[in-house]
């Protein structure tokens, strides 16, 4: 019985872990821009795409399709941004405005992956031998759930290192403060951006790679994930960057905890419904700073 | 513009609209009646829960991504009342409407009560349509009531004329009863939107602590406009069950929301006439032009960027509806005067 349990929390840390990813993404868009990138979605599947193809298509090493991939989305990302967010942040329109524009980039983006590659699930192209488990006891953890979690650890790690450790990460963290008063203190809001993009569109190929593997890709697999990692990202605290790793993590273990003992096939419901508790007694989430609406 | 200006314009628009409307007529005659038939009674369906996203995000500045979830709890709700309680078909879809309003308030209360409007209530919605999606792929059957999961819920009693008599028989009567329900709305919702509740909810929407400030209560305004737009959503899912004759949860996909939302986004954040005419034409075209309907998506996509870059308050920008605009339309080139439209 404990055996079971504890199966379910780490193969909920592993799934935690690919949210993580997506989630601190969020987070970090939001906490220096203040509104939510729905486009992830899209960047995801794009890179589960572009692994997918430089695997089959380029027949590259595993490490090199990943790399490949983080580039590609990071490109897209920062292409984004440049077309769709850049023009109105410079004039400070309205979030919502933010919101349509970001929703249009994920619909180009996913409809586009879907004419070109057709809607159909496809196994990502891995080595059969690295499809193993490995087994303590009676505890069995897959290989690939290893290697997902701990490369979503080691960006974050990166991420955290580059965010507190240099000088660049300083600007990022004042511009979440204040965007305006840090761009009269000497720090570039366009580079600011640059590096915001860049390091989601990193984390959400890693995410997108990882999620095709344990699971499917096609052009829609974003979907459903990007919504649980933004539940997570509310549930830690929008804008929090260690929220958004706690909330994931949580939201792992609830999932499988939920399709172990109750019903795999409401296992989203659950999530959905963990976020209307949690607005209701955590209206700030479990680390949000404690502010209403930004003037 | 001047008052004699403006109903010379109104003439020219409302001869204009008879003209379209003629056109129309003689367009029907030639392709065949079925085909519109069918174009008019999705376009009345979808103006229907456009106007509700048009309240909730046009005017009240909430943005939602899941109003499908509304059609769906509105359209499965009054097949219900229909097929198994043997509600005549009016109150069915009025009961749906009703009861899609009562289940906005479980996400509403929430996420207003958080403050935080934008992205808290936008993600609450999606999670909610996604989860009503779900529920309704895997629930089978409650009792006796065969709901069929994702295989749909068939059988439903159809809008075939025979609801009331004396409406024509056979493929007329559907589009009069649903062109009825979105007139209705229309006129309704243009109502609501120079009323002082259509007001405060402006007011909201472009400041709300402006709005605080001046009296406007943020929960009561904010959860009427969302009450209404989860009513349209649900009469316009209502009809779909009766127009459709059967209900799957594969109507409600996320593509549908974003459907509703590209309505108000290109016609108008601001504007009862713009998301109207829009939606006429967003679900016209596609329809007409099969190879267009597969590209649609990719299309919206670009053109919610290229509208929120360029043109944010829509095609149609803040116009209130009257015929002006369509006799606008035919304006010569004036020489350019200072002051006023």
């Amino acid at each position: 019985m404990m055996l079971v349990l504890l199966q379910q929390v780490i193969n909920g840390v592993s799934i935690g872990a690919i949210y993580s990813l997506l989630a601190v993404g969020y987070a970090l868009v939001y906490s220096v821009y203040n509104f939510t990138n729905w486009a992830f979605d899209g960047f995801m599947a794009f890179g589960a795409f572009m692994g997918f193809a430089a695997i089959g298509s380029l027949a590259m090493p595993f490490w090199l399709a990943m790399i490949f991939s983080m580039i590609l989305t990071a490109i897209l990302s920062i292409l984004s941004e440049k077309l769709a967010y850049a023009p109105l942040r410079v004039r400070q329109a309205p979030r919502l405005f933010m919101m349509i524009s970001a929703m249009g980039v994920n619909l180009a983006v996913v409809n586009t992956l879907n004419k070109t590659f057709s809607g159909v699930m496809r196994r990502f192209p891995i080595p059969d031998e690295w499809i193993t488990t490995y087994d303590f006891g009676e505890i069995s953890i897959g290989r690939m759930d290893i290697l997902a979690a701990i490369i979503a650890f080691v960006c974050l790690a990166l991420l955290w290192w580059f965010l507190f450790r240099t000088r660049w990460g300083l600007g990022v963290r004042v511009s979440s403060i204040d965007i305006d008063t840090a761009a009269l203190m000497g720090v570039s809001n366009n580079k600011v951006a640059f590096i915001i993009f860049f390091a989601t569109g990193v984390l959400s190929s890693v995410a997108g790679v990882f999620f095709g593997i344990k699971y499917a890709v096609y052009p829609l697999m974003g979907g459903a994930v990007t919504i649980k990692a933004m539940i997570a990202s509310i549930v830690g605290g929008l804008g929090s960057l260690p929220g958004a790793v706690l909330g994931s993590l949580l939201l792992g273990v609830l999932e499988t905890m939920v399709s172990g003992y109750v019903s795999s096939a409401y296992r989203d419901v659950f999530a959905f419904a963990l976020l209307i508790i949690l607005l209701l007694f955590f209206p700030n989430g479990l680390m949000g700073r404690e502010k209403g609406e930004k003037l | 513009m001047k008052p004699a200006n403006k109903l010379r314009k109104t003439v020219i628009g409302l001869v204009t609209a008879a003209a379209v409307a003629a056109g129309l007529g003689i367009l029907v005659k030639i392709m065949g009646a079925g085909y519109f038939q069918n174009i008019l009674i999705l376009v009345g369906i979808t103006l229907i829960a456009t106007l509700g996203v048009a309240v909730l995000t046009g005017y009240t500045g909430l943005f939602t991504i899941g109003h499908a979830g509304f059609m769906a709890v509105g359209g499965y709700m009054a097949a219900l009342l229909a097929k198994e309680a043997q509600v005549p078909f009016f109150y069915a879809v009025l009961g749906g409407g009703v009861f899609a309003g009562l289940t906005s308030f479980i996400i509403g209360y929430p996420a207003f009560r958080s403050r935080l409007r934008g992205d808290y209530f936008a993600i609450a919605t999606l999670g909610f349509a996604e989860a009503i999606r779900l529920i309704l792929n895997n629930v089978r059957q409650i009792g006796s009531i065969t709901l069929g999961g994702a295989y749909g819920y068939m059988d439903l009693p159809t809008l075939d004329g025979s609801i009331w008599s004396w409406l024509p028989k056979g493929g007329w009567g559907p589009v009069i009863v649903v062109m009825a329900f979105a007139l209705v709305i229309f006129f309704l919702t243009h109502a609501f939107v120079v009323s002082q509740w259509g007001k405060t909810c402006i007011a909201v929407g472009q400041d709300e602590v402006a709005a605080q400030m001046m009296g406007v209560n943020l929960m009561t305004t904010k959860m009427m406009a969302l009450f209404i737009s989860a009513l349209y959503a649900g009469l316009a899912g209502g009809l779909m069950a009766f127009y459709y004759g059967y209900l799957t949860p594969g109507f409600f996909m996320i593509t549908r929301s974003s459907d509703l939302l590209a309505g108000v986004v290109f016609g108008g954040m601001q504007s009862v006439i713009g998301p109207t005419i829009t939606s006429a034409v967003l679900v016209a075209v596609p329809e007409g032009l099969r190879t267009f309907a597969e590209y649609r998506l990719i299309v919206y996509g670009l053109f919610f960027v290229v509208m929120m870059v360029f043109r944010p308050q829509g095609l149609m920008g803040y116009y209130r509806m009257d015929f002006s605009i369509l006799g606008r339309l035919w304006r010569r080139r004036e020489p350019a005067k200072a002051g006023g439209r």
